[in-house]
């Protein structure tokens, strides 16, 4: 494992205080997680002026109602396809632009970069009814190709892959070219490889992007077979009352699949400079 | 693709040494464009056609008095020259910037930190590199909740703590000069993983050699750090800080979530502004003319951000 | 990764937005005729109705109705899509802005005026005015002509609980209460110590129209082009508004205004008197405290808040006759009455005296006239149109600040008339 700082000799106190403070900032991140979980066994909870740690009469009777009140499994299935649907497709999407961004030397290359992060500049409030309308005449309303197109393609992947391939050493690419290789190749074979922590961080990103995302799946999905999980949790909180411990399940649940991904995807952070062939 | 054998192969480059530079040049250039081109369309065609197409759009509204449900009525640029003048739009910008001036030294300095500490053999870094995450993908419908307790003036964990040492806690989000805080405490608190990871990320791909040999060199921790591992990390360093000043500036969940814009528009941010103009008072157009100023004003920090980075950015 | 897997992984893409694609496109039934193989296929028409009205547990009474609806009028489909409460506006208005609206929809009195006068509810002809309450349908008219029919109706009540009231000997509220009467026992009920509060009223714009109307004020001029609550009827109407909080209720910092904190100090016991609305009382049936109802007090006039919720033929329909009758048969049929009553999703807005008695016996509160009594004198809020809801937000925030301490109640009713006779002038 790559250890970029610690010293091999650094006095045991400074260690373990670090860790200490790692540790209990860890505890504070943890907290909301926890005070979920806690109302989502705690049947009948409001949010009353007196919370507490200790789930009073614990039950799993928020999560019966919560598979009973919603599709669960059709929604999550919905959110889950159209959230691979994204990440694969900006995995590709961002890494080829990042390559023509960072490796080709083409005129207006700079003002093109520039209008890619301007597409990040305007908030989606605003794009909404126009994008509405775009996909009204193309007949894609309550339609998954509706809801996915738009996030097919994320200036914030490339630019984040940008930055990693500009980290690639050139000589490699000069090496591959002298042994033939055309940018094909090089993309495939010596770029991607060394940029894996960048794509599983961008992998990680775009499912949770995708995942969490309400205003746009609300807008464009209307049909209850093609609703997603946000939406869905959404129509948990009514008019007058909310049900808040199935609020905090539904909460709960959602969050497990992010984890999962997260911690596979550490895998491919960490492995990255290991195997990459860098000298 | 039949052109690129010619610059590629070794024949051709000893007849490109050769051959006239500027018909060669021409010609690469040419199939560099081919190639440019081929790599960028499938990350073109979805922006153009879904971000860029819309935002004509948005801009087509912006000329126009809309309040979505009724007919459009042209206006020309009043609704830019209205929006300018408005003590509120000065006031949603004023919030924006107050936010981010405390919300961004905090997640970048906490999430520099823990990047750093969790890629040192910390036990069980694993596992605490994703409690730090945890905040991220929790939804702010939560969060928001979480933290609106936390900071109860009566109730709340926090002026609880502060009554131990003697302070009186203010009133957090019920108070109008406390509400901005609370919202910077709580995405600086939400954002920390995100950071995090990016620089981590980062950190993993500085090769171990060159921090080695600044050991063996005699240098110390901090110095590894400030000559080695910042310069070298700094094409993250700067994505996170671009990347965190295009989304803070569009800052919106949270305030909707805590404090929706309140106590008395205290927390008022842009978008929250261009938010309620649209859905709830009928603005339409003002919505979309508030949208493209604010586009305007990031763009220009970004351009400057951008162009800045040739001094301070090292790539391998 | 190689090339072949990078291939195949671009296959991958695209094949999954090709199966994305073809699955969606089953799913694309919103706006089709059906056309089914009898011998009438002209007659087979589907419409489209967006609501939320039946979010949140009435979903199955909603299918109980349509089924009704479409057994009676063979060769008529019903296609309900139903949204929740908070995204309903943002999702309707995308919708009137694209012109994807379905052919009947939901809306709330507050916005029948801003969608009247924009042109998009459909004007309904030969209505059956006589199944309605006239008042309510009368809301949903404009220069005489009926834009939208009154589905469903809820109003707000003074919540009581019976044993606070019993421990402190006190009489229970009744309609010859003033706010002098409830003060006076909000304040023997108050007891700090044990957290107990006398009176629960939320500040807030919904609470401040009323009270107007019920200290002899009104909000708007005459005309309809100044507000006119700044008069001290008018100030008397906010103080009475905002004195209660740190006194007999809970003040914002200690949690008044966060979601279900009301609620849970009714149903904890810790409250002896609510003002809130009638779709509580749902919530309220497994409380352990016992709890009854009243009128709400006025000061010099009785006047209680009602909403209603409307049900509007989208003026771009194509099927305006079928859609007119779904709205008809959803809003004032004896059926959908029976539904609602049955099911407690709130008040049918029929004038079927018979029909309506059932719902006096239908369990707590006992004294479900209060209900009926409430209708007698109503305080109908004001409607400006497109600014309606700035006029709400200026209020609500006004109000908060002088709840807060941080301005007297003379200051904010001075500061929100400034900002909305701006807004009125606009």
């Amino acid at each position: 494992m790559p250890e970029t700082l610690a010293p091999r000799r650094r006095p045991r106190a400074g260690r373990v205080l670090l860790h200490v403070v790692v540790v209990l900032g860890a505890l504070v991140m943890f907290f909301p997680f926890l005070w979920a979980l806690i109302t989502s066994v705690s049947p009948g909870s409001g949010l009353s002026t007196t919370p507490s740690l200790v789930p009073q009469n614990p039950s799993l009777g928020a999560y019966v109602e919560l598979f009973g009140r919603l599709p669960f499994l059709r929604v999550t299935l919905n959110s889950l396809g159209l959230a691979l649907g994204a990440t694969v497709a900006q995995l590709f999407t961002a890494s080829t632009a990042a390559y023509a961004f960072s490796r080709l030397e083409f005129r207006g290359r700079g003002v093109l970069f520039a209008v890619y992060l301007a597409t990040m500049m305007i908030p989606l409030q605003v794009l909404i009814v126009p994008l509405f309308v775009e996909m009204k005449m193309l007949g894609l309303i309550d339609t998954y190709l509706g809801a996915l197109l738009p996030t097919l393609s994320s200036a914030f992947g490339v630019f984040l892959l940008r930055q990693a391939v500009n980290q690639v050493p050139r000589e490699l690419d000069e090496a591959a070219t002298i042994d033939g290789a055309g940018h094909l190749r090089i993309f495939s074979r010596i770029v991607l490889p060394n940029i894996r922590p960048a794509l599983a961080t961008l992998a990680v990103f775009a499912f949770m992007s995708s995942w969490n995302s309400f205003l746009w799946p609300l807008i464009i999905l209307r049909s209850t077979e093609l609703q997603t999980l946000p939406v869905a949790l959404q129509s948990l909180q009514g008019q007058y009352t909310t049900q808040w411990d199935v609020v905090m399940a539904g909460s709960v649940v959602s969050i497990l699949p992010m984890l999962a991904i997260y911690v596979f995807a550490q895998q491919y952070v960490i492995q990255g400079v290991a195997t990459s062939g860098i000298k | 693709m039949t052109a690129t054998s010619e610059t590629t192969s070794p024949t051709a480059r000893t007849v490109a040494a050769i051959a006239p530079r500027d018909t060669l040049r021409r010609r690469r250039g040419r199939t560099t464009t081919l190639w440019a081109l081929a790599f960028l369309l499938p990350s073109a065609v979805p922006l153009i056609l879904f971000t860029l197409v819309p935002m004509a759009g948005a801009g087509w509204i912006s000329l126009h008095e809309w309040n979505l449900i009724g007919d459009m009525e042209w206006v020309g640029l009043a609704n830019y020259a209205d929006l300018l003048t408005d003590p509120a739009t000065r006031a949603a910008f004023g919030h924006t910037l107050y936010y981010l001036a405390g919300y961004l030294p905090l997640v970048f300095v906490g999430g520099l930190f823990l990047a750093l500490a969790l890629n040192t053999a910390l036990r069980g870094r694993s596992l605490l590199r994703g409690v730090y995450f945890l905040p991220v993908v929790t939804s702010w419908i939560v969060v928001a909740l979480v933290w609106r307790w936390l900071l109860n003036p009566s109730i709340g964990v926090v002026n609880w703590t502060l009554a131990l040492v003697g302070i009186d806690g203010p009133g957090w989000w019920t108070d109008p000069a406390w509400s901005m805080p609370s919202i910077i405490l709580a995405s600086a608190w939400k954002d920390l993983g995100f950071v995090m990871v990016i620089l981590l990320a980062g950190l993993q791909s500085i090769p171990v050699e060159l921090v080695e040999a600044a050991r063996v060199d005699g240098a110390g921790w901090w110095r590894r750090l400030v000559s080695v591992v910042l310069p070298l990390l700094s094409p993250s360093t700067f994505f996170v800080l671009v990347i965190s000043l295009i989304n803070g500036f569009q800052v919106f969940d949270q305030v909707y979530a805590m404090t929706g814009g309140g106590p008395n528009g205290s927390s008022d941010v842009v978008v929250l502004r261009i938010h309620s103009l649209a859905f709830r008072y009928g603005e339409a157009g003002d919505a979309s003319a508030l949208s493209w100023l604010l586009f305007v004003v990031v763009l220009a920090i970004t351009l400057v951000q951008v162009r800045g980075q040739r001094r301070w950015v090292t790539y391998a | 990764m190689n090339r072949t897997a990078f291939a195949r992984l671009g296959a991958g893409v695209l094949a999954a937005t090709i199966v994305l694609a073809g699955c969606s496109s089953s799913s694309d039934t919103t706006d089709t005729t059906d056309t089914t193989d009898t011998g009438a296929a002209e007659d087979s028409v589907t419409v489209t109705y967006t609501n939320f009205i039946s979010n949140g547990g009435n979903e199955e009474n909603l299918d109980t109705i349509v089924a009704a609806f479409e057994e009676a009028n063979p060769g008529v489909t019903v296609d309900v899509t139903t949204l929740a409460y908070a995204d309903y506006a943002t999702a309707l208005q995308t919708d009137l802005a694209a012109g994807t609206v379905a052919d009947v929809f939901d809306i709330e009195y507050a916005n029948y005026a801003a969608y009247q006068s924009s042109g998009v509810l459909a004007e309904l002809t030969g209505v059956d005015g006589s199944v309605f309450t006239p008042s309510l349908l009368e809301t949903y008219q404009t220069d005489g002509a009926q834009y939208a029919l009154p589905s469903s109706f809820s109003n707000v009540v003074l919540y009581y609980n019976t044993d606070l009231f019993d421990a402190a000997g006190l009489a229970y509220p009744d309609a010859s209460w003033t706010w002098a009467d409830e003060q006076a026992a909000a304040e023997a009920l108050t007891d700090a110590e044990a957290g107990v509060f006398g009176d629960y009223q939320p500040i807030s714009y919904y609470e401040f129209y009323k009270a107007l109307v019920q200290n002899g004020a009104a909000f708007l001029s005459d005309d309809g082009s100044t507000v006119a609550f700044n008069t001290p009827e008018g100030i008397e109407a906010a103080q009475w508004l905002i004195g209660k909080s740190g006194t007999v209720m809970p003040t914002a910092e200690q949690g008044a205004g966060t979601p279900d904190f009301d609620s849970g100090l009714f149903t904890e016991g810790k409250l002896a008197m609510w003002h809130s609305g009638i779709w509580m009382f749902g919530a309220l049936a497994d409380a352990p405290a016992a709890w009854d109802i009243a009128v709400e007090p006025g000061n010099t006039t009785q006047a209680s808040a009602m909403f209603s919720n409307a049900l509007a033929v989208s003026a771009t329909s194509e099927h305006p006759e079928q859609a007119q009758a779904w709205a008809e048969f959803l809003a004032g049929s004896p059926t959908a009455a029976q539904v609602r009553l049955d099911a407690g999703w709130e008040l049918p807005p029929i004038a079927d005296e018979a029909l309506l008695a059932t719902y006096l016996d239908k369990g707590a509160p006992a004294n479900r006239q209060a209900v009926f009594d409430s209708l007698e004198n109503v305080a109908l809020p004001p409607v400006i149109g497109d600014k309606q809801n700035e006029m709400v937000d200026i209020i609500n925030a006004q109000l908060t600040e002088a709840a807060a301490g941080r301005m007297t109640a003379a200051e904010a009713i001075a500061e929100a008339e400034a900002q909305i006779n701006a807004l009125l002038a606009d």
